[in-house]
């Protein structure tokens, strides 16, 4: 689960020189809240952000209400004057994961992907994680969740995987957790089908206990074992 | 007492979707016998099943999709779309015969020959799409009931109610951008049921947007807590909307004792919903409502189930 199989490849960029109002305009009508600032051959130098244009301009302009003559007293400012240098990035070898956590750390909403020379491959928002972690999840797709309680020792979660699989049933996914007694897990296979009742009642004949769903709340959890 | 209509064909028994699955013939078996068990099948007007004249198929369902369904059936087949969708030679023809009886039913209806009606058919409908095979259905029974009153009797608001534990997920698409069809679900919530869709925030698109209305239910929930958000989510919507006909997909399998879920909906919790249900059709559709059956899989309920389910039919007011 690399960042380059999930980022947006067709970036919208400016340069140090765009006039800071043409980055708003390209936002406003992209519909998008990053602008990587590349020189010519493509090397990142900065990222300019709605954040950052909101920030420079008066209410009015802020929001693009502004009349004409108004504007032009601020068609000299460049986005040069507001980025971000040196901002966050990630390497398209960088891992989903890394992503994920590094933009819990960084508070932000984008990274510019860039490769071994500083190039601009791309860009991965906080949507395109969402949208990967929708996929990786498997909730895209039809399904039912089972939450299953099992002893914390190896080769549990073997066996239920076994039993699905006899039953012909493909996995959406499988999340395993923390459960508040220290020797349990609780195991979440999401499974691509409507047809539980003999899966159920396979998994309880084989001495799994199934979770009532409601029993089983995150903020119960220990904070660490 | 009100003239109710009961659509059962034993050829409805041919559906065959091979061993361990749970939508399988005895299901409608277990209605039949419990209706005939309560005395409840003489008060009853039997409708005739019939197969569908394929031209109301085809105003919801794309015609690759049935010439797909159609070939892959009858070329042998054991499965459509999923493994869930288990086929025998027969179910192109069975899933024909269903919908045929569904319109056959709500024909009477228009006609005045019967008030309202109980369609126990199978396979069930709500989890069909335009173009794909889902969750145990091939056909969507209701939608093309309510395409086929709106064409063929002029009927300008059809509201549904789908208390099936499962959210009707190809209903709602086929109709999620249409204010003329107003589609209400009530089912166990996404997060923890198939088919993951149904949630609040899904109220339509477009035009149709407002007309489409989801009450998911957490899991272990009972009576009281499906009576709180029919009030409060179900009843103001039809108030608003006044549908002219209301058709229900009748699913059992909220039922405490049903497996394929984990909700506790007790036989007298199901009694308050139809009860609500049909005072609505009194209240806004002259008392026409038309129940077609989707889930249910609790065997040895499903007797008292249908029976309290025919019996509010025949008694509303």
């Amino acid at each position: 689960m690399f960042v380059s199989q999930s980022m947006t490849r067709k970036v919208i960029t400016v340069s140090k020189e765009t006039p800071l109002l043409e980055a708003q305009a390209l936002m406003a009508n992209s519909n998008i809240r990053h602008l990587p600032v590349v020189a010519a051959d493509n090397r990142l130098e900065g990222i300019i952000t709605d954040r950052d244009i909101r920030s420079a301009l008066p209410y009015d302009m802020a929001r693009g209400r502004a009349p004409e003559e108004e504007r032009r007293k601020y068609a000299h400012l460049t986005v040069a004057e507001f980025m971000t240098t040196a901002p966050a990035t990630v390497t398209v070898f960088d891992t989903l994961q890394d992503a994920l956590l590094l933009i819990q750390e960084k508070r932000v909403g984008a990274f510019p992907v860039i490769d071994a020379d500083g190039k601009l491959k791309g860009i991965i928002s906080v949507r395109d994680l969402l949208r990967a972690f929708i996929n990786v999840l498997g909730i895209g797709e039809p399904g039912t969740l089972l939450c299953i309680l099992v002893e914390n020792k190896v080769g549990q979660l073997k066996r239920i995987v076994d039993a699905i699989t006899e039953e012909r049933i493909s996995f959406g996914s499988v999340l395993v957790a923390r459960y508040w007694e220290k020797d349990k897990r609780a195991v979440f296979p999401y499974l691509l089908t409507n047809n539980v009742i003999r899966i159920k009642k396979k998994l309880q004949d084989m001495g799994f206990t199934l979770l009532d769903p409601m029993q089983w709340y995150l903020d119960q959890l220990p904070k660490s074992e | 007492m009100k003239r109710t209509g009961f659509l059962y064909d034993p050829r409805y028994l041919l559906h065959d979707t091979g061993p361990y699955h749970p939508e399988r013939a005895e299901r409608l078996e277990a209605i039949h016998k419990g209706l005939q068990e309560a005395g409840l099948l003489g008060q009853l007007t039997r409708i005739p099943s019939r197969m569908v004249d394929m031209k109301w198929v085809e105003t919801i369902h794309a015609p690759e999709y049935i010439r797909r369904f159609e070939e892959l059936c009858l070329g042998g087949r054991r499965t459509l779309d999923c493994e869930d969708n288990q086929m025998c030679r027969d179910t192109y023809e069975i899933a024909q015969l269903a919908a045929g009886g569904v319109l056959e039913a709500a024909r009477m209806i228009m006609s005045g020959e019967i008030d309202n009606a109980f369609c126990a058919v199978r396979p069930p409908g709500h989890h069909a799409e335009r173009g794909e095979a889902m969750g145990f259905c091939y056909f969507n029974n209701v939608a093309i009931a309510a395409r086929y009153l709106q064409t063929a009797y002029q009927i300008e608001r059809v509201g549904i109610i789908d208390f099936d534990v499962h959210h009707g997920n190809g209903t709602q698409h086929i109709f999620e951008q249409d204010p003329t069809v107003f589609y209400y679900s009530i089912h166990q919530h996404p997060s923890f049921a198939y088919p993951g869709t149904g949630r609040e925030f899904e109220m339509g698109s477009g035009q149709g947007y407002g007309f489409t209305k989801n009450s998911p239910v957490l899991p272990g929930s009972s009576d009281d807590e499906y009576q709180r958000l029919i009030e409060k989510d179900l009843l103001p919507a039809f108030k608003a909307f006044v549908p002219q006909v209301i058709i229900v997909s009748a699913g059992f399998d909220a039922h405490k004792d049903d497996d394929m879920a984990d909700m506790r909906v007790t036989t007298e919790g199901f009694a308050w919903i139809m009860r609500t249900i049909m005072m609505m059709g009194e209240q806004y559709a002259d008392g026409r409502v038309l129940s077609v059956l989707e889930g249910g899989y609790a065997l040895d309920r499903l007797p008292e189930l249908a029976a309290g389910h025919v019996r509010i039919l025949l008694d509303s007011k």
